[in-house]
Formats: structure tokens, sequence, C-alpha cells
């Protein structure tokens, strides 16, 4: 039996080719990753090691990432004592903001301030120049320097923690390749006494040593809160903490690997399915011949292994030129990975293989069994027609849809309309549209028709009688026609999802904007993680304020603190701002009742501390315990306030913060909006941090960032729609073979090539159009569901252009998918398809 | 005997009541010049036809005979376009078949010719009646009403129109390909073994409409046959061995024609 089965195998090589390609393309998306996230794993660790190699021991603090608990800089002193120590130096890391040739500080946050060992202990690439010694020299991280065209002799202005602007001489342009923070905000490097000035900062982050042990300095130190370890251990330490970012990529592109596997096991179901069909003869005459149907069934799935072993094996090979395009296009969209050779890690090759061949032949189990169940006899009839479009929705399938159909309903329906808003009700709604979508899987073949009907009646009616031809075959096999369509109806359905969620984010957002927000400049500093510098100054807000173009200059102040024993923020803002200019919609109480003495909460913070209009809670300050009264409850989303709001008085009174977080300004009626842009950038030219961002630049940020999320989720889906695809021209090649007889019928009757092929194409069009229109259908009633349960303001939208988009695309890639099939039917004979029997 | 059709142009002269017998005074609707054809090459080369001079009459109903091997289904798919020819040349009425490209001989099949083959006649899709009308609409030809109905009833599918070809019985599928063939009335069709699939008795109905409609409206047929009995509904058979005529038959009866089966060693 097993060499009957190879023996068909390689009597059939190219059918078999076609078949596993669909699991080729999931395994290489699933390797592409393994092999992405190997390599840039692989790339960080040997550059942490060569970095090791130059530290024999490194001190770091217990708790990192809190500069207040840093090594206290008197540590460097006893460890240069320690006997056999030869060298050590103290790394210090802050903020100190570059400024480009225009006087604005660079990029959207401070670039990173840091202490350049010398000697022995540089562990950086020195791409030219020297290091930097003495109060007047700094290097500057390479791509920054490229980026605002700063060269080795150049003379740069940097702005200390205190934004005090320092001159320096470019002595050296740096690759800090390892370091991802500095690659990332770009890096301005000191000598050590330098770097303390400028960041501020009072203690290190690491203390370096060249020569002496693990165990001497240990002694030396005695115990306290730090760590000592060998130059390797540092290096294993820094290249864990980058390999958690490698993680979160390989869970996320997993999940989209797990996807095209779905839709491959789909495909191959639905290609094991017709070949079965097509060798009922053949299977029938294994049993007369004396087969067992366990034989018939073995051998169906070892065929099944045998496809998904070779697809498995070409996927590899593919997820291996994934990985590489992947880094290779990383890498030109300007990040810096190491790329030297593609790892295949032996963990990939099994995994590949282990998924390929397992969903293979699961798919096939179901086929295997349909071919059990041809009778001997089979083998003398003549071959049944292919399909007669019929088919009977059974019990079984009728109940199943009414029950997954009902819950799904019900439960999104719940998610959506009937829980509290958020994290929760959008897994719900997820979780319904999945057991959802189980039965539209299940009834699919009962609308394959009315679907056929209705998406063909425009091609039938102008495209003459090739169109009408291939409408009706298009729902000749319910069966084939259904499961070929969903497997393009999950690419198609979670990319509609996700355009209709981020339409609606973007619709949400700039509604927020508008109503709750209508101011028309933000000015904000650049993020600086030391809290307390992160302030404008009044000096700034004053010279807005002077500005005869803006009727409104608001400042918002903030302050961290605690409240009812729970971290939170106080804020207020300028005069009756609140209420006026910046006015949220209240679930309790409202604006009016902001007073002296009170305050108003986000609706977040009120749920969490358990407050409610006319509650009493007590603010931290700097001068004991303030009791407030909540006058309002307001929904949170609604102002950029997150916490408590004051009255400028109860804030000043409790809370020495002069400086404004954000200032808010509003053009007076009538200026135009070239003439505001231009008095705010004069008003702030001074403040090098600050920066003004219109509200129109706002919207366009939120708009940029989430079509840039959605074309990357759109890039990921891609590979599910290509395989179902693939899926479409399997079906038709094999409809293609069936049909020959019909086919040269046709063409012996006066159909021409090119209607015979322009008839497979719109059979293509019409199935690739119902799984498209099944999927945006879908999409689009489960994005709104979603969108109900993100938030309490957010706004639907559905971004029609985009739907319409993608159906259009789907009908055209499904005319591209016919391409082969349909040459191939049009190139057989006429005669010898007829004489065919 | 009562006319089973009348032609829809009323005053077509080759209509009417003339009797069975080759008519040499209009030219032939379909001729072959030493037509060859090979299969293959060198060694395992099969000569299927070595050289076929043959004309088939306007309005003429003419079998082709021969044993199994003999090359008359090939001669058949030379002379409708389906195959190409190796050597020779092939004319439909003043179309030269053997010149054509895929495109022209498409064209040829669908406006000028008509086909019924022994199997799979029909499109599995389509109603009986979108059948008949296919190669009208493939052609983008209305068809004529009238004629279409005499068709129709002629062929005794009027309440069959609806269904499709898996709701018919052998002998109605192959009077629906008989329609279709008729209704686009084309210069000439080719029947290949149109009755070897049928009991004798639908066998004889479907034979009958055949040569009524060569005798009533002056159709060309050209049919491929191996039995005696449906080549004795022609008026002219042509005999083939070895992929060439040997000798033909006017006003054949099943007996002459078994007769001379026989002398050709059959």
């Amino acid at each position: 039996m097993l060499k009957t089965t190879l023996a068909g195998l390689r009597a059939h090589k190219l059918r078999l080719l076609l078949t596993g390609l669909a699991i080729t393309l999931g395994v290489g998306f699933i390797a592409g990753t393994f092999v992405l996230t190997d390599t840039m794993d692989r790339g960080v660790a040997k550059t942490f090691a060569k970095s090791a190699d130059r530290v024999d021991v490194a001190v770091v603090p217990k708790t990192r990432d809190d500069p207040d608990k840093g090594l206290p800089v008197g540590l460097l002193a006893k460890v240069r004592s320690v006997p056999g120590v030869t060298e050590a130096q103290g790394r210090v890391v802050g903020d100190t903001a570059l400024l480009d040739r225009d006087g604005k500080a660079v990029g959207d946050m401070p670039t990173v301030g840091m202490s350049v060992p010398t000697g022995r202990l540089f562990r950086y690439e020195m791409e030219n120049g020297r290091t930097p010694s003495g109060p007047g020299e700094v290097v500057l991280e390479k791509d920054l320097a490229k980026r605002e065209g700063f060269r080795t002799g150049d003379t740069v202005t940097v702005l200390n923690a205190k934004n005090r602007p320092h001159r320096f001489t470019v002595v050296g342009i740096v690759d800090f390749g390892i370091d991802q923070e500095a690659g990332y905000r770009g890096a301005v490097g000191y000598d050590p006494a330098t770097a303390l000035k400028m960041t501020g900062a009072r203690t290190f982050a690491e203390i370096d040593v060249a020569g002496g042990t693990v165990a001497a300095v240990r002694d030396a130190l005695g115990p306290g809160d730090r760590e000592v370890m060998t130059g390797e251990e540092l290096g294993a330490r820094l290249a864990k903490a980058n390999g958690a970012d490698t993680k979160i990529i390989k869970t996320g592109l997993l999940i989209f690997g797990f996807v095209a596997m779905l839709v491959s096991a789909l495909v191959i179901y639905n290609t094991f399915s017709i070949l079965i069909a097509q060798r009922m003869r053949e299977m029938a005459l294994l049993r007369c011949v004396g087969a067992t149907r366990r034989q018939v069934f073995g051998g169906v799935l070892v065929e099944a292994a045998a496809v998904g072993l070779v697809g498995s094996l070409l996927g590899l090979l593919v997820g291996m030129g994934l990985g590489w395009g992947a880094l290779a296009g990383i890498n030109a969209a300007g990040m810096d990975l190491p790329l030297d050779g593609v790892t295949l890690a032996p963990r990939t090759i099994v995994v590949g293989l282990v998924v390929g061949v397992v969903v293979t032949v699961v798919s096939a189990l179901l086929p295997a069994r349909a071919a059990t169940r041809v009778a001997p006899i089979a083998a003398l009839r003549t071959d049944l027609e292919p399909g007669d479009g019929r088919f009977r929705l059974g019990w079984v399938r009728t109940l199943l849809t009414v029950v997954l159909g009902g819950v799904g309903l019900a439960v999104g329906t719940y998610g959506a309309i009937g829980m509290d808003k958020g994290q929760v009700a959008m897994y719900l709604v997820a979780a319904s549209g999945a057991v959802f979508f189980l039965s539209v899987i299940v009834v699919m073949p009962a609308l394959v028709r009315p679907l056929g009907r209705t998406v063909g009646a425009l091609p039938a009616r102008i495209g003459g009688v090739p169109a009408r031809l291939a409408v009706a075959n298009a729902q000749r096999a319910p069966r084939r026609t259904a499961t070929t369509t969903i497997a393009l109806t999950i690419g198609v359905g979670l990319m509609s999802l996700f355009a209709v969620v981020a339409a609606s984010g973007k619709e949400s957002s700039t509604q927020q904007l508008a109503k709750q927000f209508p101011v028309d400049f933000q000015i904000q500093t650049q993020f600086n993680a030391q809290e307390k510098d992160r302030h404008l100054p009044p000096a700034l807000t004053q010279a807005l304020r002077q500005r005869p173009e803006f009727t409104a200059v608001i400042e918002q102040r903030e302050k961290e603190t605690r409240a009812g024993g729970q971290e939170t923020t106080v804020a207020t803002l300028t005069g009756t701002a609140f209420g006026t200019l910046i006015k949220p919609d209240f679930t309790s109480g409202s604006a009016a009742g902001l007073k002296p003495g009170a305050a108003v909460v986000d609706g977040v913070t009120a749920k969490a501390m358990g407050l409610r209009a006319g509650s009493t809670v007590r603010l931290q300050t700097a001068r004991g315990a303030l009791p407030v009264t909540v006058a309002g409850v307001f929904k949170a989303d609604d102002a950029p306030i997150v916490g408590f709001l004051l009255t400028e008085a109860d804030f000043d009174r409790g809370y020495a913060v002069r400086g404004a977080s954000t200032v808010y300004v509003k053009a007076r009626d009538g200026v135009p909006a070239v003439s505001a842009r231009k008095a705010v950038d004069e008003a702030i030219r001074p403040f090098p941090t600050a920066r003004a961002a219109s509200a129109a630049e706002i919207r366009e940020q939120i708009t940029k960032s989430v079509d840039m999320l959605l074309m990357i989720f759109g890039g990921l889906l891609g590979l599910a729609i290509v395989i179902a695809l693939f899926g479409i021209a399997n079906t038709l090649t094999l409809s293609v073979v069936e049909r020959t007889r019909e086919s040269a019928l046709l063409r012996a009757l006066g159909l021409t090539r090119r209607q015979l092929r322009r008839m497979l194409s719109v059979e293509a069009l019409v199935m690739a159009v119902i799984g498209a229109v099944t999927g945006v259908v879908l999409g689009v009633v489960f994005g709104w569901a979603a969108v109900q349960a993100m938030s309490e303001n957010s706004v639907f939208a559905l971004p029609f252009g985009q739907i319409a988009g993608f159906i259009v695309l789907a009908a055209l890639a499904g005319m591209l998918a016919a391409v082969l099939p349909a040459r191939r039917a049009a190139r057989t004979s006429i005669v010898e398809s007829l004489a065919h029997d | 005997m009562t006319s089973t059709f009348a032609s829809p142009h009323g005053g077509n002269p080759a209509a009417g009541s003339h009797p069975a017998g080759p008519r040499t005074a209009a030219p032939p609707a379909v001729e072959a010049f030493e037509v060859s054809k090979v299969y293959g090459a060198g060694d395992a080369a099969v000569h299927a036809l070595r050289g076929v001079d043959v004309a088939f009459a306007t309005g003429a109903f003419t079998a082709i005979m021969g044993p199994s091997g003999s090359g008359k289904s090939t001669l058949m798919h030379c002379l409708a376009g389906l195959d190409t020819v190796s050597g020779g040349r092939v004319m439909i009425g003043d179309a030269e078949v053997t010149a054509m490209n895929d495109k022209q001989l498409t064209l040829l099949r669908r406006d000028r010719v008509g086909f019924i083959f022994q199997a799979f006649n029909l499109l599995p899709t389509l109603t009986a009646e979108q059948n008949i009308l296919l190669p009208l609409e493939l052609a983008g030809r209305p068809p004529h009403q009238q004629w279409f109905d005499q068709v129709i009833d002629v062929v005794g599918l009027r309440d069959r129109l609806g269904h499709r070809p898996n709701e018919l019985s052998g002998g109605q599928q192959q009077r629906v390909a008989c329609a279709r063939a008729l209704v686009a009335q084309p210069e000439v069709i080719f029947a290949d073994e149109p009755t070897g699939n049928l009991d004798s008795r639908s066998g004889a109905e479907v034979l009958g409409f055949l040569r009524s409609s060569v005798r009533e409206m002056g159709q060309t047929i050209v049919m491929v046959t191996h039995d005696p009995v449906a080549a004795s509904y022609s008026d002219r058979v042509v005999f083939l061995r070895d992929g060439e005529i040997v000798t033909e038959l006017h006003r054949p009866t099943p007996d002459t024609v078994l007769d001379r089966l026989k002398s050709l060693g059959a």
C-alpha cells in the first residue's frame, strides 16, 4: 500500500507541489520568524560577548533603572584600590539634549548623555576621531551625527539637566551599537567627570573594572545594594535584557503565523477533498483488488504526510529567505542589526517540520475518511458529473449554525453593549467573533448559491456567455466553493476588523480633540525621564500671552503625589479654562462645583478609589494632607487630565510646581493658521526643548501612527490572504481537470480561448468576492462590537474606501489566481479532451 | 410525406422535396484535397490519413464508415477544424480551414459548423433551452423565434426546455444536441456516432430528424458511424480503410452497407 501511494505521488509531482505550497508559505512564515529573532539574538549576544572581553569585573546596582538608587560615586575609589585592579571607570547615563543647527532640541526625546570609558574599557566601535577628555569635548552617536549633519571638529550645543546650554567640540563619532537606547534616541558621550556634571547624576549605573577578581572586589566593597559579576555575566545579562524585545516580536509574529497556518489547513483540507472526489475510481479500484478501508485511509494520510514534509522542507528554505529579507529590510530602514549570516537553529527545523506535517495530516483526516467510504462497485461506474450545485443543510449543520451563531451574537452583543467598557469586554467580543466565525464555516456551503447569484449578477449581465457559465460553475460544488472562499474570509475579515477599529480610533480621537479640547496648539517639552525637569518655564507662558494673535494661553501644571493611599496625579489649569475651554462630559457632578476646597476627578481614578460627587479625599501635599470634596467625576478620555484637578489657589498652596507640563494656546478668530503658527514658533524659540504641535499636527500624528500599525498588520495578514489565493488557484486547477471535456465541448461549439480564460477568471472573481464580502461583513460587525467595547467615548467609523478597496483587491487577486489554471484549460487539445472517456 | 421542417427563409432553393441522392449541380459544402494526418514521428509515426480526397455535397446527408482505426473520426475532426492536418487542404464553402489560426477556427466552428457528439454533448450547468441557444449566444446572434419553436416541436422537447441534462434521458439529451445543431442553421453539421449511446428506438428518432432536416430544408450533414442501420439513413456512404477512401455507396440500405463492409474485411 505504501508503495502504491508513493508511486502515485511520484506520478503527480506537480499536484504534490501545488498542494504543498500552502504549507510551504505557512511554515515559511513561522520559520522566518524564528530565523529573524534568532539571528537578532545571536548578533546581540555576540556583541555583548565582545564587550565582555574587555571588562573583567562589573559592579551594578541591585535595582536597575532607578537613577536615585545607583552606585554612590565614592564607590569607584574603593574599587580602584582593590589589589589587582588596573583600571576602573563608572558609567554615567542621563538625559542631555543636543541642539540642532537651528537651536532646537533634537528628536522627540532628549538625547542620551553618557560617559565614554577610555583605554581598555572602551567597549564601543570608534567610527572616527577619539574618545573625549576634558570639559570641552564630546563624541556623538553615529546615526545622530549623520541625521543632524555633525562631523568631527564641529561645535555643538548641548543642554545640561537644568536645560542650560553648554558648547562642546565633537572629537569623534561612535557606534554605540549594543546600547539600544543610545541607538534609538541618539547619544552624546563625555568623559566621566563631564558626564556627571552634564547629566546631574549623583550615582553610577555601573562600574567596569579591568584586572582583579570578582571575589576580591566583592570582599573590598563589603555587603550592600549591589551585585558584583564577571564580564561574561554582565554580557549575558545585557543580552538577555535585549532578548526580551525579540521575544515580543517573536510572539507577535507567531500569532500571524498561526493565522496563516489556519488558512493553510483549510486550503489543504479542500485540496485533499477534491483530490479524493476525483480519484473515487482509483480508491474503488484499490478496494476491488482487496485493499481494506484501513489501508485506503492510511494511504491518504501517508500522502498527506509526504505533502506536508515536502512543503515544510521548502518552507524552511522560504523561512530563511524571509528572515534574511526582514533583517535586510530593517537595516535598510535605518536600524543597525548585526547581520552575519542567518541562523537556522535545530529548534526552527523541528518546529517547522512538525507543525507543517501535523497540520497537513490533520487537515487530510476528514478527506481520508471520505475515501474509505467509497464502495468497490464505484470502480465500474462512469464518472459522476462534478457537482449539481445542490446542498442540503442537514440537521447537524443547522443546529451547529444556530447554536454557534446565536452564542457568538449574544456574547458579542453583551460584550459590546451590556458590559463595562475595557479590556475584558474586548476579549469577550474577540472570543464571540471566533465562535460566530465557526458558525459561518458550518453554514457557508448553503450560502454559496445565494451569494454566488448576488455577486455574479453583475458579471453575468455584462460578461456575456462566458461570465454566465462562470457564475454557474462557481456555484456547482457548494462545499468546495465554501471552503475555498472561507480561507480568504479569514484574512479579509481580520483586515476589515483592524481597518474598522483603526478608523474608529482615529475618528474618536479627532472628535474628542474637536469637542472637548478646542485648542489650536499644545506646547510640551521633550519627554524627560527626570520628572522634575519636565516643565515649561513660566517665561514661555508670559511670552505667549504677550502675543496679540492668541485669545487664551492656558497652563496645565501637574504633580505626582498620593491620595487615599494610592499614587495619583494632581493637576491644575489656568483660571476658568476647565469647564469653558476644556470641557469633558461629567458622569456625576459638574465643572461648576470646582471651587477652593473642591476637586474634580477622572472616571478611572474615581472608580479605583471608590469616589463619587460629594466624597471627600485627602491629597498628600508638601504641607501635609489637604482634604478636598469631589465636585464631579468626568469621563476619563475626555480631557488630557489624569487624576485630580484643583483650583490654582489650592494647587499653589499644596505644591511648589511653577512650570507647566503643557501649555494650550487658542488663536483669536480670524488669525490665519500660518500667522498663528509663526507667532507660536517665535515665542518658543528661546526655549530649545519646548515643542509646539497644532491640533492638526496632533490629529495627523494619531492618524499616522494608526495607519502605520494598520499597514504592519495588513502586511502580516497579507500572507494569509496569499495562501487563500493559492487555495483558489488550487481549486480552479482541479476543477479545470474535472471539466476537461466540458471545456472541449465549449471550444468545439465556438468558445474562443480568450473566452475560456475569461470564464475561469470570472469564476475566480466570484469566489474571491464571496470570500471577501463575507470577511468584510464579519469584520465590520465585530469591528463595531470591538469599538463599542473599547471605551465610553469611542465613535464607530466605517472606512468605506478601504473596505471597498479590500473587495476590489480580492477580486483582482482572484483573477490573478486564475491565470495559470486558465492557461492550462485553454491549451488543452479539443480532440483529445473529447476522446477521453 | 408531410413536411417536418419548413425553411424559415421560405424560398430556399435547396429546400423542398428533392429525392435522396447526390446533387452534383451545387458546389460541395465541404471538400478535402490530399488530406493526410500523421501522429508521432520516425519509426513511431502512425499515418491516420493518407491523402484523402473527398467532397460532401451541399444539402446531402453523407455517412463516413470504416473499421475501427480506419481514420474516420480523424477525418471528421480535420474536416471540422477541430484537429490540424499534416498535409493537404480542407475547404468549408469558400473558407480554407487548413489555413486558419485557432481564433479563426473557433469563429468558423461557432458561425458555420454544428456538432453532435456521441456523448457529453451538453453542459451540465445549463438547462436544455440554454444548451440549445448556446452557439447563438456565443456568436451574439439573436435566435429566430419561429425557427426555434419549429425545431423544438420537431424534436419534441417543448416540455423539457427547463430541465438540466441530468434530468433528461440519453435519447432526450441527444435530441437536445440535435436541436442545438439545427437552431444555428450552420453550413454543415458534423455528427460523430450520434446514436452510439442510444437504444434503437431513440436512435431511430434522432436519425429521422437528421434525415428530414436534410431532405426538407437542405441542411448538410456529415456523420461518422460504424452502424450500418444508421448509415442507411444517409444519401451516400463513404468507406475508409487504413486512412484512405476505398469506395462509396449511394442510396444505401443496411444490407448493401453491410455487404460493402464485409467486402472491406471489417
